[in-house]
């Protein structure tokens, strides 16, 4: 029971410590700018190139894929800075010293994000709504509710596994700038899956979001909750599995730190 | 200014530009904003207009191109002085001879030249990746186009650069600042498509004029007058250089007085 709760506040203080750490967001104007105005840009940016291409009748697929998209904002740049940050601010040598729980350490990085990616994906998804136009009346709030939990979850799983990669890479801002532009083009948010190559759509199943995004297109146009389910399970599969491979890497990684010595230069 | 003082003000711009080139060349955040991001951009707007693509593979290069000309001047101009504090070099920088304008001109051209790639490595990917059949309708009006394009962005960025380091407040806007000039200047997607009360702003963009000249002569498209394509888009862009040129002289007026007379430069 003591190691439960000892876990426990490990987990909820590193959630809460690590997001404070990224303290510059916690400026208002910084906050504002990376979290509203940044996000209801690049949906209007994106919405526009498409509707020009193929018609304003298909604003609510660019606007509700870009939406979604937000959630890679907390759940890529947030996380992975959470957890590659203890590598530049060299408080990584302290962590793999203790003797806390690598998981609950490890995926407390990423919680808080996940709350803030939900928030980031319903202000999206309340700026298609009110600026696109896009009709969210045959939405199922519940299905809504759960395809928007499990797709910032699952794209924070991917977050996490970055930041595990960004403990032993030489640049934080090119993985991360790289993985955000890679599910942008890929993912679906902006271009239907059919349109793309076989190999490359299959590489789109391979990442988180993409059935997020299909999901909640679907919600939108009234599917059920059941009707969604199957893509739902699939995201959240993904997520997993990006979760376990970037805890299976945090692990390794602090293995072969120790065994070499080399805490901070891995 | 006499002419051994231009002289050494060009030695001065031609170093800096070379020292310059070489390190944005190996950041990799630069890399990614100047070179790829736009591709991928680029990619991204050949997939969705799968049908229309190889009619208008030239927009869609010019159009990602100037994405990345846009955000490697923001975010390099904005870093300009700012990123001298951060390595502890702005006051030397501000205490030598050569004025501190002529300095950030070399750094600045630097970025906007490194920025054109995208538009090569577009154009490249394009025509090997997609074999789209290229090709630009009026030379030597987008050679005139470009050039006039490089004089605006690096005046502009003789702007940016004091005006961030004067103001710490709108640091935190630099990423906000990326997509709006996508969209207002008419990048990838005429500016018709936006509301009406957007069009002053657009006008008051450089970006917006050299996006209009560029596709203009590129691919025939995007000219508000037909009856003379460019010659607005010129006049604008050599009037907006010359606006830039006066705004940034005061500019960094105001960043040496912070430097010498509050002494406060440093420290923000």
């Amino acid at each position: 029971m003591q190691g439960l709760i000892a876990n426990l506040r490990i987990f909820l203080s590193g959630a809460v410590l690590s997001y404070v750490a990224l303290f510059r967001w916690f400026e208002p104007i910084r906050y504002v700018a990376s979290k509203i105005i940044l996000p209801l840009n690049q949906i209007l940016f994106f919405t526009l190139l498409g509707t020009f291409a193929t018609g304003p009748q298909t604003a609510s697929f660019y606007a509700i894929g870009n939406a979604l998209q937000v959630a890679a904002i907390s759940g890529i740049y947030g996380v992975t800075m959470s957890v590659g940050g203890e590598r530049w601010e060299g408080t990584l040598i302290y962590l793999f010293g203790s003797p806390a729980n690598r998981f609950f350490l490890f995926f407390g990085r990423a919680f808080v994000h996940i709350v803030d990616g939900i928030l980031g994906v319903v202000m999206g998804l309340a700026w298609a709504a009110l600026l696109l136009g896009v009709d969210l009346s045959q939405a199922d709030p519940l299905a809504m509710a759960l395809v928007i939990l499990i797709t910032t979850a699952s794209t924070c799983g991917l977050g996490l596994l970055m930041g595990a990669v960004s403990l032993v890479a030489l640049d934080t801002f090119f993985v991360n700038n790289m993985v955000y532009f890679l599910l942008l083009v890929f993912s679906g948010a902006n271009v239907p899956l059919q349109n793309f190559p076989e190999a490359v759509r299959t590489f789109s199943y391979m990442l988180p979001l993409t059935r997020g995004i299909l999901a909640t297109r679907q919600i939108v146009a009234g599917a059920s909750l059941a009707e969604v389910a199957p893509s739902l399970l699939g995201e959240a599969f993904i997520g997993a599995l990006y979760l376990a491979l970037g805890y299976s890497l945090f692990k390794s990684f602090e293995y072969f730190a120790k065994r070499r010595g080399r805490l901070e230069a891995m | 200014m006499n002419r051994s003082t231009l002289r050494a003000y060009l030695r001065v711009v031609a170093t800096v530009f070379l020292l310059h080139l070489k390190m944005q060349a190996v950041d990799l955040f630069v890399v990614f904003t100047v070179l790829i991001q736009p591709l991928l951009i680029a990619l991204l707007a050949i997939y969705i207009q799968r049908d229309k693509a190889p009619d208008i593979a030239i927009y869609l290069i010019v159009g990602s191109g100037m994405t990345g000309l846009w955000s490697g001047l923001l975010f390099t101009s904005s870093f300009a002085i700012r990123g001298e504090r951060w390595y502890g070099t702005l006051e030397m920088l501000v205490g030598t001879p050569t004025p501190l304008g002529v300095v950030m001109i070399g750094k600045v051209l630097a970025s906007v030249l490194l920025s054109l790639s995208s538009m090569v490595v577009g154009y490249l990917m394009a025509a090997a990746l997609f074999r789209f059949t290229l090709y630009i309708m009026d030379l030597p009006g987008f050679l005139i186009s470009l050039a006039l394009t490089l004089l605006a962005f690096v005046t502009f960025g003789l702007v940016i650069a004091p005006f961030f380091a004067l103001s710490p407040a709108v640091e935190g806007w630099v990423n906000a600042l990326e997509f709006p000039v996508y969209v207002l200047g008419g990048f990838l997607f005429p500016i018709l498509m936006l509301p009406g009360w957007s069009t002053p702003l657009s006008y008051m963009l450089s970006p917006y004029w050299a996006a209009q000249a560029l596709h203009a002569t590129s691919s025939g498209s995007g000219s508000v007058y037909p009856n003379f394509p460019v010659a607005l888009d010129w006049a604008m862009l050599l009037l907006f250089s010359a606006i830039y040129i006066f705004l940034s002289g005061r500019l960094f007026g105001m960043v040496l007085r912070r430097a010498k007379i509050d002494a406060t430069l440093g420290l923000q």
